[in-house]
């Protein structure tokens, strides 16, 4: 009952922040919304089956690029919409062969589609438009605002669903042992199939959402690395265990680095660094374990999983 | 603890939470303007920093200092001098964390004018955030035709744009061509926005002039190697090079050149030629080198010699020869502007950009639709040690050389 | 299209491609020992060309004659390094992805924190210094000498090494811990102590790349990422655990880059090379040389 109260009463200040808060304030929660959407993405699928996906940018890309090449011909929404169906029918028609890769093959293989992906599409759009980049139409920043928060609430929503399902439960053996997963029956492979598409199609949504703010798109920008390091980054900083983990992780890491952006310039980075080594090193289970500990003190409970399931 | 107990802890934390955020959004800002806030960010690491730090921020620095050297900007409708101080962060060559950083100095540290950022791709992306909240910004490191696309009200780009620069190099090489026997023109181009315009502009330009382009082929932004495409310029003899190159790229080719014994009559080496560092780095063989730029210490401005004094005595370099002069350009333009206006009202400020001819050391500056078309295009060449002006001939401050000595090997 | 000209380019790709696979070989050290994925290694290859350009800038010193400073000093910081940062996580683990996880994101952190102290160090600007870069002629092709040279040491350290590997008590002792970690431990050899001193020495390779790689091209602090993912590639490629894969994979991807430049544009060669990559693993899902379960 109180992890419910808290969700509501986050959501409710997220849905009413715009109007409450600075236009600087609310750009940072756009940042902190996108972040958290695209690291529980992540974590709907790496997180379970500990396939380590380092693709995400290559998802946030494309749904960035249905968002251009639409050129505000459609309403936003429906641009994430497309960008989600896209990646999902893309992903799931070609991925069953890159599934078949384990660990670090995987990992680098995803990477390497990623970079692929970029550098192809800068050829293409080089030939098929004589041209680097498009400049993109301005949209309100509310409606960016409110659809990141839209895409975010059904983001975590998926991953309440995902978790509490069957299908969930799939995943997460498959993180445990997939061999003894196949013999018991699942179909890993369509699993696999089904947990990997879906995570696409999220962050496809992400990057047709976010895209607007910047005016101009070109595939460095759309399908940039960092992407893909931050948000495993933030995913692990705020703790995989728990549903609220990668929001929180958005949360600190983006406010922490517009702190030491803008009040150290010239040494943020090494704060930076050494902030995250201290976390992944120290706090095994992210913030959200930390506080999970520290709160539930008083709880018998067993294992993480039992304690929480908000 | 009973449920009831706990959720009425969490809406009073929530509500001293909602309080928070509210206190944090709200900046009060002082009444009586007691300097005045110059923002901008430019890159401290990444792809574009070596652009940003070496042609921007040295220039934005000096002006700062030597402005409050003289007690601040005078501003009549006050009466009184404004010290600046300049407000700035590094965007990290991210285009995401500069539109935040920019929405950041206009909207929490209400800056009362900015600067640009480093480069075409960056310059963009903030125009639009300067542009919403009514900031004029004169880009200076910005040279590409979409600008028009942009259709913003409050923008300006000091540079030559792609045609201007392509013309001149067309211009000029049809001058020599004759004398200099060129016959196979090759171009190499990065494969980044400007790159990719000015082959654009160039192809079309050169045929017409009855130049035969032999190889044309683009190469990735960041390359480490460029020995295939060097290897192939060389092989089909080219003489005519134009290497349409961003800085690292630029003298990338250059050595790689020197090292595969690439010879051609006319070496256009790209962007980085117009760095002090290309010389300091290749000494002696890059005369005859010829490249982009819009300034040399020979020009007879007004304030250009004094410039030049003042810029090496402050920072032990000299300034580049594009976007570091652009950028004092676009300062001094800032400067006359408000002198002008009177005051650091952004629409009249915007209004007197649009309107007002203006005397900079690059020479005289009128944006015609937010451009500088006073400015031609230029190509310039270094000989002795000096980068010359050598096209179009009512700027050139010495003659062209062709072809280029062979490479000195050190 | 003239044979030559092709010849010429093969042996241009040869050359990258032996620097890639030193790089290669260093982090396989690391990843494919290990399974820490070190996303910091092109840092190191930063430091040591940095290093090498100090000393010969500062004090004429010879790049060749740097290796001896820049590879065990930063066998030294290896080796700090792995004993501050990876230790604890390569013992208390619950399993190898999270391992894998941790080590990205550790040494994520240490990639800026690296490259924070490079820009302190050095500064933004491009520094670079021109050695040896005279045109030679080998075989008819033509290249800078010092590219010829950065890729001859840099082949000479690759073999040395795998003959080290395969050849002496040492070597055996890391490739049985690289086969079978259970069963050395069962045996008495101390993993500890070796997969430490082979981290020191996968980023000393990096560094002794870097420094040869500073004749060759122009240094800045941002300039270590490309290799990390160049070497990343080339380990995947060559197969995990396999130092042998590791310069095979290096020199082929060197090949295919250049001739993929050649005949397409420049633009394309790295498309080319990720779809060549790309393909090879979906033909051999454990890289060319990699077995299940490691070896070499």
């Amino acid at each position: 009952m109180r992890p419910i109260l808290i969700w509501i009463i986050t959501i409710v200040a997220l849905v009413i922040a715009p109007t409450m808060v600075s236009a600087y304030t609310t750009s940072l929660l756009m940042a902190i919304l996108m972040y958290a959407a695209l690291a529980q993405s992540w974590t709907i699928f790496s997180g379970s089956t500990g396939y380590i996906s380092l693709a995400t940018s290559a998802f946030f890309g494309l749904g960035a690029y249905v968002t251009a090449l639409l050129d505000g011909r459609f309403p936003l929404p429906v641009a994430m919409v497309i960008a989600a169906l896209i990646n999902f029918v893309l992903v799931f028609a070609v991925a069953s062969a890159v599934l078949r890769l384990k660990g670090p093959y995987f990992a680098i293989l995803t990477f390497g589609l990623s970079e692929l992906m970029a550098h192809s599409s800068l050829w293409l759009e080089l030939k098929m438009f004589g041209t680097r980049g498009r400049m993109l139409k301005p949209v309100e920043p509310e409606v960016v605002y409110y659809s990141l928060l839209v895409i975010a609430l059904v983001v975590f929503l998926t991953a309440y669903l995902v978790k509490r399902s069957n299908f969930g439960l799939a995943l997460r053996s498959i993180g445990q042992d997939e061999e003894r997963a196949e013999t018991l029956g699942i179909n890993t492979t369509l699993i696999k199939l089904i947990g990997f598409s879906l995570s696409a199609a999220l962050m496809g949504a992400v990057g047709a959402a976010v895209t607007p703010r910047w005016t101009y798109l070109d595939p460095y920008i759309a399908f940039n690395a960092l992407i893909t390091f931050q948000t495993i980054i933030m995913s692990r900083v705020g703790g995989m265990g728990s549903l609220y983990g990668p929001l929180l992780g958005a949360a600190v890491l983006a406010s922490l680095s517009e702190l030491f952006l803008t009040r150290f310039p010239y040494h943020y980075m090494i704060m930076l660094g050494t902030v995250l080594i201290i976390i992944v090193l120290f706090l095994p289970d992210g913030l959200s374990g930390l506080i999970g500990r520290v709160f539930r003190k008083d709880n018998a409970g067993r294992g993480m999983q039992e304690a929480e399931h908000a | 603890m009973v449920n009831k107990f706990s959720g009425w802890n969490f809406l009073k934390m929530a509500a001293a939470a909602l309080s928070t955020l509210f206190f944090l959004g709200s900046a009060a800002s002082a009444e009586e303007p007691k300097e005045i806030k110059v923002g901008f960010t430019l890159s401290q690491s990444g792809p574009y920093s070596m652009g940003a730090q070496l042609q921007q921020m040295p220039n934005y620095v000096m002006w700062a200092e030597e402005v409050n050297a003289r007690g601040g900007i005078l501003i009549k409708k006050l009466g009184k001098r404004l010290p600046v101080r300049l407000v700035h962060y590094d965007d990290r060559s991210d285009i995401e964390t500069a539109v935040r950083l920019y929405e950041r100095l206009a909207t929490k540290d209400k800056v009362d004018l900015m600067l640009p950022p480093w480069g075409t791709s960056m310059t963009f992306a903030v125009a639009s955030i300067a542009d919403r909240y009514g900031y004029p910004l004169i880009g200076v490191t910005v040279s590409s035709m979409r600008l028009k696309e942009l259709g913003l009200k409050n923008f300006f780009s000091m540079m030559q744009a792609p045609d201007a620069v392509c013309g001149a190099i067309v211009d000029l090489l049809a001058a020599v061509r004759e004398k200099a026997n060129l016959k196979s023109l090759g171009m190499i181009n990065v494969s980044d926005l400007w790159g990719v315009e000015v082959v654009k502009e160039s192809v079309p330009l050169f045929r017409d002039k009855g130049f035969k382009i032999v190889m044309e082929k683009s190469y990735p932004l960041g390359s480490k190697d460029l020995t295939v495409v060097l290897k192939e310029l060389k092989a089909k003899k080219i003489d005519t090079y134009i290497g349409y190159s961003y800085p690292g790229d630029t003298f990338l080719a250059t050595a790689q050149s020197q090292g595969l014994g690439f010879n051609p009559k006319v070496f256009w080496a790209g962007i980085g030629a117009i760095l002090p560092a290309y010389e300091a780095k290749f000494g002696a063989a890059v005369n005859g080198v010829m490249g982009p730029g819009t300034w040399n210490q020979k020009v007879p401005f007004k304030g250009s010699k004094e410039y030049y004094g003042r810029f090496v005595k402050r920072w032990k370099e000299k300034p580049d020869h594009w976007g570091g002069p652009c950028t004092w350009a676009s300062l001094q333009c800032i400067e006359q502007a408000i002198a002008k206006v009177g005051d650091l009202d952004r629409k009249k400020l915007t209004q007197a950009l649009h309107n007002d001819k203006f005397s900079t050391i690059i020479g005289p500056v009128k944006f015609t639709k937010g451009s500088n078309l006073a400015t031609p295009g230029m190509v310039m060449q270094w000989q002795q040690g000096v980068y010359e002006i050598i096209w179009p001939k009512e700027r050139a401050t010495a003659e062209p050389i062709v072809p280029k000595p062979a490479w000195k090997t050190q | 299209m003239e044979f030559g000209l092709l010849f010429d380019i093969g042996i241009s790709g040869l050359i990258m491609g032996g620097i890639y696979a030193l790089i290669a070989i260093g982090l396989n050290l690391q990843y494919g020992l290990m399974r820490i994925l070190n996303i910091a290694h092109g840092e190191l290859v930063m430091l040591g060309a940095y290093i090498t350009f100090s000393l010969y800038s500062g004090l004429g010193l010879n790049p060749l004659l740097s290796l001896i400073v820049s590879g065990p000093a930063i066998f030294l910081l290896g080796l700090l390094i792995h004993r501050l940062l990876f230790q604890h996580m390569l013992q208390t683990s619950h399993s190898l992805e999270a391992l894998e996880g941790d080590s990205l994101l550790v040494s994520f952190g240490l990639m800026f924190i690296i490259q924070n102290l490079a820009l302190m160090i050095w500064g933004a600007d491009l520094r670079g210094y021109a050695y040896l870069n005279e045109p030679v002629a080998f075989l008819g092709a033509v290249f800078p000498a010092n590219r010829f040279l950065a890729f001859s040491v840099a082949i000479l350290l690759s073999v040395g090494f795998y003959l080290f590997l395969r050849f002496s008590l040492a070597g055996k002792v890391v490739r049985a811990v690289m086969q079978d970690k259970v069963g050395c431990q069962l045996i008495g050899v101390r993993i500890f102590k070796v997969h430490r001193i082979c981290f020191g020495l996968g980023v000393a390779m990096a560094a002794m790349t870097g420094s040869l790689l500073s004749m060759v091209f122009d240094l800045s602090p941002s300039m270590g990422l490309p290799f990390t993912v160049t070497g990343l590639i080339v380990v995947v490629l060559g197969g995990l655990g396999s130092i042998s894969g590791s310069l095979i994979g290096g020199l082929i991807l060197g090949v295919v880059e250049s001739l993929g430049a050649y005949f397409t544009s420049p633009d394309l060669k790295i498309v080319i090379s990720y779809a060549v990559f790309i393909a090879i693993l979906l033909i051999r899902p454990n890289g060319l040389l990699g077995v299940r379960g490691r070896g070499d």
